[in-house]
């Protein structure tokens, strides 16, 4: 040992210069990543989604699995995985600190808690962006080229963030009131089993309106549902926004129960919360509150949550006579079409454009233009909610002379020979009227199978991930090992 | 003009009347007092359970006293920033990251104190060449032994130069070598840095060296405190030191042979020092004579009974004098 013992200068500094975040972040990045923990769970990640890919991959051939449902269950399984990564680091990060003894140090310097905690929980949330960059690669191949692609790394990109955040976040409030890492370990675990079953076993228990309601109190199976329905059932996003509350409220509220509540408060002793009853004058405001966020989720249209589109037609009442001649407008009323027939192949979309034209001398009423498209092989009609995320357009009174233009979108769902026409329904004048449906010509579609694939052709990607990233793993503990000097043995006292 | 030899040395640490309770059962600090001056080395002792880590984590501020207030370097317990500002802390358990190395570690430490990367990275080298490791500041800790990592502690407390430092066992797990050096290491922080230093251990002969005061807690309470001489003195002037004879026995003779020196005629007490080790502490006469023949007398009979019973004796000294015997009778009459 040296003999000298540095002169001391006991001066004040008001703080550092980085800040204490920042400080922590950057540590527990190299604790975390070179230690090889994250490439663990990420190795783990990765095996388990090429695993999913691959009977995925073979399934569609069977089923006949459309692209889209492939990529929503790619990205389900993505984000389902990645999350509890973030989850199993969160839970560790405090009581497994505390059990080995790097939390009191820590403690025992002047920085400020929450800071601390907000840079252990950033770098608990790091594996989650690179999970998702690590999933690019199995969506593209699951995508086949449908354009549904981009779309589901947007969307999964902003939920999976979301519920990586809200996962971390409860990890590390578990952590920080729990005494034993095996108890914050055990309740994350088993939080994260209660939230996912429901996401991978739909039963009839989860339908109708307390179902329904069950689904979006779930965030991992709300956000699930939002994803289904957009990816998959083409639902416009503004419709699903039931599902995915729950998932935007522990967002916020699971962040906000962390850093302005349970960091100020980190000990060395990990302790629940005792939470003291607020004063009478504050539980009603807050009584409100919840029940506004209760109501709100509760309020929502069951039709509306479950993806049924509450679309309604204006009909003839057949309770009356039958009814009286078109007008002369009516009949004035035509509808064009700008496309004759098209092939596609399951998962593709057609775009086309009709023009409604009144050729008559009177402005015509309100109308509607609904959207009918017939299977030709069976003679069934088809539920156009599957097919088309807009099934009818209104279109206000037009003037004398003047046209319409309306864009409409037919996704192929199934492979088959349809038919799909416009019809516009003027609205009748009242109650003892009718009106007389025009129809426009029809666009013959020809569905043909979406194009197979050899079921190996996912093998590449699932098995060159995974590898690659224990090449890099080993590389970078090598590389870590080879920085370090001599052994103990030679060097200790 | 003031003399200058007159001049008290500076108290940084002042302890009153400290109290620590965890609910109406469970009483874990029951008063603690004391004042700690600048440069001075303050042993803080007491069997398993007395108090010290207790009383260590309320003056490092991680964790707060039910009742009583203590001061560092002037600073009321009511602002515990600015007190983790003043002092540095080994705390029992020795943690470390295993995948950075020690100079990154001290670093990373030394910026979370506000200090500048490039000021923290020449303080962390400095620190591991005051504590004898410029040689393994480049290694990852997980590479170092435990010796290493004691020393890599002590370093860190050091790293915001601090004016108390608290060591809460640092010799714990080291070879008698390792010990020595620690040691030597402690009284030079507290001279060289005019710091002062509180020293919680079990090694009561090397605490009685380097230490100049000491506390002796017992259930959460003081039991002596002073310094050494003095609380050596102390007890010195009840007797009961004196007249004192340590033998060794094997552990599953213990209890016999605890039965068979309590009907010796002139013990007075035997107590069992370590039951693990097998020592029991036998104190003879009621009057305290010096080194009379009587008293050496009375040891050997002492011996000569176990010899009698046929229980083998593996050592024996006599005691009297030294801050172990006053802290084996001060705990012993607190349990008693």
């Amino acid at each position: 040992m040296s003999n000298q013992v540095a002169p001391t200068n006991h001066d004040e500094r008001s703080g550092s210069l980085l800040p204490v975040w920042w400080l922590v972040f950057r540590q527990e990045l190299v604790e975390l990543w070179t230690g090889g923990r994250v490439f663990f769970l990420l190795i783990l990640f990765t095996v388990l989604i090429s695993v999913t890919s691959i009977m995925r991959e073979v399934e569609s051939q069977i089923s006949l699995i459309p692209p889209p449902e492939m990529v929503f269950l790619t990205l389900q399984s993505i984000i389902s995985f990645g999350l509890f990564i973030g989850l199993i680091i969160g839970a560790d990060s405090i009581s497994g600190e505390r059990e080995r003894a790097t939390l009191e140090p820590l403690l025992l310097t002047p920085t400020n808690r929450r800071q601390l905690v907000f840079g252990k929980f950033l770098a608990a949330l790091s594996p989650w962006p690179i999970a998702m960059l690590l999933s690019i690669p199995y969506l593209v191949f699951m995508s086949q080229g449908d354009e549904v692609l981009g779309q589901a790394l947007l969307l999964g990109s902003i939920v999976g963030t979301m519920l990586a955040v809200a996962f971390t976040g409860f990890g590390m409030l578990v952590s920080i009131w729990s005494n034993s890492n095996k108890i914050s370990l055990f309740v994350c675990l088993l939080v994260y089993v209660i939230l996912l079953i429901p996401t991978q076993f739909i039963g009839q228990a989860q339908k109708g309106d307390l179902g329904f309601f069950v689904q979006q109190l779930n965030p991992m199976q709300g956000s699930s549902s939002f994803l289904e329905y957009v990816l998959v059932n083409n639902r416009p996003i503004e419709e699903q926004s039931a599902f995915i509350i729950a998932t935007i409220l522990s967002f916020i509220i699971v962040p906000l129960l962390l850093f302005v509540y349970a960091a100020p408060r980190l000990a060395l002793e990990g302790d629940a919360p005792r939470f003291t009853l607020p004063r009478r004058r504050t539980v009603a405001p807050a009584l409100l509150v919840l029940a506004l966020v209760l109501g709100s989720a509760i309020t929502i249209p069951p039709l509306q949550a479950s993806g049924k589109a509450n679309v309604s037609f204006a009909h003839v009442s057949h309770e009356n006579p039958p009814a009286a001649p078109p007008l002369q407008s009516e009949q004035a009323i035509e509808i064009a079409i700008d496309t004759e027939y098209q092939t596609l192949k399951t998962g593709d979309a057609v775009e086309f454009n009709t023009v409604v034209t009144n050729n008559g001398e009177q402005e015509s009423p309100r109308m509607l233009v609904a959207m009918n498209i017939i299977n030709l092989g069976k003679g069934d009609p088809v539920d156009p909610e599957d097919w088309s995320p807009e099934r009818t357009q209104e279109i206000e009174p037009i003037p004398p002379g003047e046209s319409v233009e309306q864009a409409w979108e037919v996704d192929a769902i199934l492979a088959g020979n349809y038919m799909v026409y416009m019809t516009v329904v003027p609205e009748p004048d009242g109650p003892d009227s009718t009106s007389q449906p025009i129809s426009s010509p029809g666009i013959h579609l020809t569905v043909e199978s979406f194009v197979r694939t050899n079921p190996g052709g996912v093998m590449p990607i699932a098995i060159g991930i995974p590898a690659a990233l224990i090449a890099l793993t080993l590389f970078v503990r090598k590389r870590a090992r080879r920085s370090s000097a001599t052994p103990a043995s030679q060097s200790d006292e | 003009m003031m003399n200058p030899n007159s001049v008290q040395p500076k108290t940084l640490l002042l302890a009153d009347d400290l109290r620590k309770s965890y609910d109406s059962s469970r009483v874990a600090l029951r008063g603690l007092s004391f004042s700690l001056q600048a440069g001075r080395v303050l042993g803080f002792l007491g069997p398993n359970g007395a108090g010290k880590t207790t009383s260590i984590r309320i003056l490092t501020t991680i964790l707060e006293p039910t009742s009583g207030r203590f001061y560092v370097d002037g600073i009321s317990s009511e602002y515990p920033e600015k007190i983790r500002r003043k002092i540095g802390v080994l705390p029992e358990g020795l943690g470390f990251p295993k995948h950075v190395t020690g100079t990154n570690y001290l670093s990373y430490f030394g910026q979370l104190y506000g200090r500048p990367a490039s000021d923290a990275k020449a303080v962390a080298m400095q620190l591991l060449k005051d504590v004898g490791m410029q040689h393994r500041g480049d290694s990852l800790i997980g590479t170092y032994s435990h010796g290493m990592r004691q020393r890599l502690g002590i370093a860190r407390a050091l790293v915001n130069d601090p004016q108390v430092v608290f060591l809460d066992e640092p010799t714990l797990g080291l070879d008698p070598r390792g010990q020595k050096e620690l040691l030597s290491l402690i009284r030079r922080i507290a001279t060289e840095r005019n710091a002062g230093v509180v020293l919680s251990s079990h090694l009561l002969s090397e605490i009685e060296g380097i230490c100049d005061d000491v506390v002796i807690m017992n259930a959460g309470q003081v039991v002596a405190k002073g310094t050494v001489s003095e609380v050596i003195g102390q007890s010195m002037e009840t007797g009961a030191q004196r007249n004192l004879i340590r033998v060794r026995v094997p552990a599953s003779s213990v209890t016999q042979a605890q039965e068979v020196l309590e009907g010796v005629p002139n013990v007075k007490q035997v107590t069992l020092a370590d039951v693990m080790a097998g020592w029991l502490a036998v104190q003879v006469m009621d009057r305290v004579d010096g080194d009379s023949l009587e008293e050496s007398l009375a040891k050997n009979k002492v011996l000569d009974a176990l010899i009698r019973a046929e229980i083998p004796i593996l050592g024996s000294e006599t005691g009297g004098g030294r801050l172990q015997d006053v802290f084996l009778q001060l705990t012993a009459e607190a349990i008693e």
